[in-house]
């Protein structure tokens, strides 16, 4: 009981003197009055995850053992689209063109995932000057909080909308294309910049670069202001502020943005149709076709496999920020 | 509130409060002044039917005009392809009609998910033409690879396919059509005669494909095959050997910079089109009205090795018992009766009753529509919007010409698995 006081009272720096008696006492007695049974409350929550995320998850799982019947499933146990995955032809063939070449799935998983660090990376350059000039460039929080709102407006509109917004800017006869060639930096219209890596990337920055803005400007707006003066009198540059106090403290609003992103971007596949007009695949993709023809076992191994890949993913980041010593 | 009552009271009171309460409900609707057309539909609100499937045959007007017409309500849903099929296949206690393809049964008839329908039961069963119950529209027709029709129709009263003809079917042949290439005629400065074309270096990095994995691949093998690269033994159930050879091909052309893009949706080929990023692609035949509506010229290819062809009709859930069943006979008895057929028809798609879907059009859309004459006048699509100029030819002759040249069916290959996974290789590369 006394620990969990402590650490309530654990200031953004170091340990706080511990309060007064009283106010513990206060605090004990609070907390035996307030003798509410907490299973009770958590009860609909954890029936609804229970219904709605354990059970359709195991039932991925099993599935994912079943066999196809080419028009549903039978649970007759296979490893057989285990084996579908991760098998490559040609890999230990050394006079094989796919000699040590893995097999598609797994390409298209790795690509999935190099991919979306390319994304992240991007989102971080872009989202954290945003974050980092709302929450210290702006003093008053009327515009703090109006300013945040506007970087909220995208979401006003429907996801696709703002992916097919691109088309007309940056298509053959697009707004860009026409730019460009009025000032004479091309002579023709240029094709690579729809359909291709470039407005791939860009547009998925676009689209979720505000999910990271959100976390890094809430940790940035918690770091007291006077700590960032005691350094600066203390005779800190305004990079050894930045680099002592100020990224150290929104690292947990980091870490939570790029979970967000992560997740929604490793499970991408609407966006490659529309910008990259579908000419890659997705471990989304790879997913949907198999559903499409029936062969869920195939699809649930898929599926798996891209919460295996997401939840090292998740599990790196929390290595590297640990968030619950930080909130 | 009205279980309520009844456990408190007896039957009597209970039927009065129902009779008030019906009264109710038609004193209000009497009240909003909707009182003739509520009131019918409240009464038949009861025993609806549901339909699914493609929003090319489940269109609110089409299930409206049936609803008014059969005295009962028929619900339809129309949805995606992926969502369509998954319906159909996973939840037949959700709708007593499928309005399906013949190239996904052999996917649903195996899952027993339908049931075979009595075609004595069907009214106008003589009138379907042959190009569903033999494959030939026309006696000297060719009938092509593939899932045609014919090849997925007879069955026996137990379900077991034989070949034909027999007493039940698997589903009562309806709207078709066949597809092939768009072009911007500006853009191409040539016609376009032959699938080969979609591999014209000419128009590299300008042309376009469908992407669903089926029917993509056999647009592409129709262009190999007219380039004369390779001969396939029967392109609507391709060897492992015959996708390899088609795919290594696609991936060397996409690694060229061959293809713009590749469409999922309807929309995204109209949009492509129009916005000039594609000169040439695999199209449905309503996009070109679509793009021409955008003042974008394009013409439909009738290319000479032939069109790729699609045919849908009407399923009945193998749950379907009892008022439902015939309810659902009645529904799909009324899509042959030709005012269903002539609404699509004025989309471009044919029905397999055409002496019925004639009685319902004017005889210049049935001379621009289905004889393939000159537009007489100005016509209208299903929704009164006028799409066809005065001496307009729609493209590929009449419906009896298009049809008895089709080279392949849409089809589902014994190797789709692979033919799916290598396309995803495709698309990767």
């Amino acid at each position: 009981m006394e620990r969990a006081i402590e650490t309530r009272h654990r200031g953004l720096i170091g340990v706080q003197p511990a309060p007064p008696e009283a106010v513990v006492e206060t605090a004990q007695r609070v907390r035996r009055e307030a003798g509410f049974p907490v299973g009770w409350l958590i009860a609909p929550g954890v029936a609804w995850l229970i219904l709605f995320l354990v059970v359709p998850l195991a039932s991925i799982i099993v599935f994912s053992f079943w066999t196809s019947t080419g028009h549903g499933m039978t649970p007759d146990p296979t490893l057989r689209y285990y084996h579908e995955y991760f098998s490559s032809e040609g890999f230990f063939d050394p006079e094989s063109k796919k000699f040590l070449e893995p097999g598609i799935f797994i390409r298209t998983l790795w690509s999935t995932f190099r991919f979306t660090l390319t994304v992240m990376f991007f989102c971080l350059l872009l989202g954290y000057p945003i974050a980092y000039f709302l929450a210290m460039q702006v003093h008053s929080f009327k515009w703090q909080m109006a300013l945040f709102l506007l970087c909220m407006v995208p979401f006003w509109t429907s996801y696709l909308i703002r992916a097919v917004a691109w088309l007309p800017m940056l298509g053959r006869r697009g707004l860009l294309n026409d730019f460009l060639m009025s000032i004479g930096v091309i002579d023709k219209p240029s094709t690579v910049l729809l359909y291709s890596e470039f407005s791939y990337t860009m547009a998925l920055v676009q689209l979720y670069v505000v999910l990271c803005v959100g976390p890094i400007f809430f940790s940035l707006a918690k770091i007291d202001k006077d700590i960032l003066e005691a350094a600066r009198d203390m005779g800190a540059t305004s990079f050894q502020t930045f680099r002592e106090i100020v990224a150290p403290l929104s690292l947990p609003g980091v870490a939570i943005g790029m979970i967000f992103i992560f997740v929604m971007i490793m499970g991408e596949f609407a966006t490659a149709v529309v910008v990259y007009g579908g000419k890659t695949t997705t471990v989304g993709t790879v997913i949907l076709n198999y559903y499409a023809v029936a062969n869920y076992p195939f699809a649930a191994v898929n599926a798996l496999m891209l919460m295996i890949a997401m939840m090292i993913g998740v599990v790196i980041i929390l290595r590297i920020v640990d968030i619950r010593s930080q909130l | 509130m009205k279980t309520k009552h009844e456990d408190k009271s007896g039957g009597t009171q209970s039927k009065r409060i129902h009779r008030r309460e019906f009264l109710g409900t038609s004193a209000r609707a009497a009240a909003a002044g909707a009182a003739i057309t509520a009131f019918p539909a409240i009464v038949r609100a009861a025993d609806p039917i549901r339909s699914v499937g493609l929003g090319v045959s489940v269109i609110n007007e089409i299930q409206a005009q049936a609803s008014r017409d059969l005295g009962f309500t028929v619900r339809g849903q129309a949805l995606g392809y992926g969502a369509m099929f998954g319906k159909m296949l996973n939840q037949n206690d959700q709708y007593e009609v499928a309005e399906g393809y013949y190239n996904d049964m052999d996917v649903m008839w195996p899952a027993g998910v339908w049931q075979p329908i009595d075609t004595q039961r069907i009214r106008d069963w003589d009138k379907v033409t042959d190009l569903s119950k033999t494959g030939r529209l026309t006696p000297e027709s060719n009938p092509g690879q593939g899932d045609a029709p014919f090849r997925h129709l007879w069955v026996d009263e137990n379900g077991k396919y034989v070949e034909g003809p027999s007493r039940y079917v698997t589903m009562v042949p309806g709207w078709h059509n066949a597809d092939s290439l768009g072009y911007n005629p500006d853009d191409t400065g040539r016609p376009i005669e032959s699938w080969a074309e979609l591999f014209s270096e000419d128009f590299k990095g300008a042309v376009a494909l469908l992407n669903v994995p089926q029917i993509g691949v056999m647009d592409a093998a129709l262009a190999v095959e007219g380039l004369g690269a390779y001969q396939f033994k029967d392109k609507g159930n391709m060897t492992r050997e015959e996708i390899d050879f088609l795919i290594d091909f696609l991936i060397a052309k996409k690694e060229e910079g061959h293809f713009r893009a590749f469409w999922e949706t309807f929309g995204q080929s109209v949009n492509l089109m129009v916005s000039g990023e594609v000169v040439l692609e695999s199209m449905w035949s309503p996009a070109v009205t679509a793009i021409k509506a955008e003042g974008v010229p394009c013409v439909y290819a009738s290319p000479k090795e032939g069109m790729r062809g699609w045919h849908g009709g009407c399923s009945i859930s193998a749950r379907a018992t009892g008022k439902a069943l015939d309810q659902a006979y009645e529904y799909i008895n009324w899509w042959l009766d030709g005012w269903a057929g002539a609404f699509v028809a004025r989309q471009g798609y044919y029905m397999s009753v055409p002496e019925n879907v004639k009685k319902h059009l004017e005889p210049d859309e049935w001379d621009f529509w289905y004889e393939g004459k000159p537009a007489a006048k100005e016509l209208p699509d299903p929704f009164g919007t006028i799409i066809v100029e005065k001496g307009e030819v729609r493209d590929g002759g009449s419906y009896w010409d298009r049809f008895s040249n089709i080279a392949v069916w849409n089809s589902l290959m014994d190797e789709n698995d692979y033919l799916v996974k290598r396309w995803t290789e495709f698309l990767s590369a």
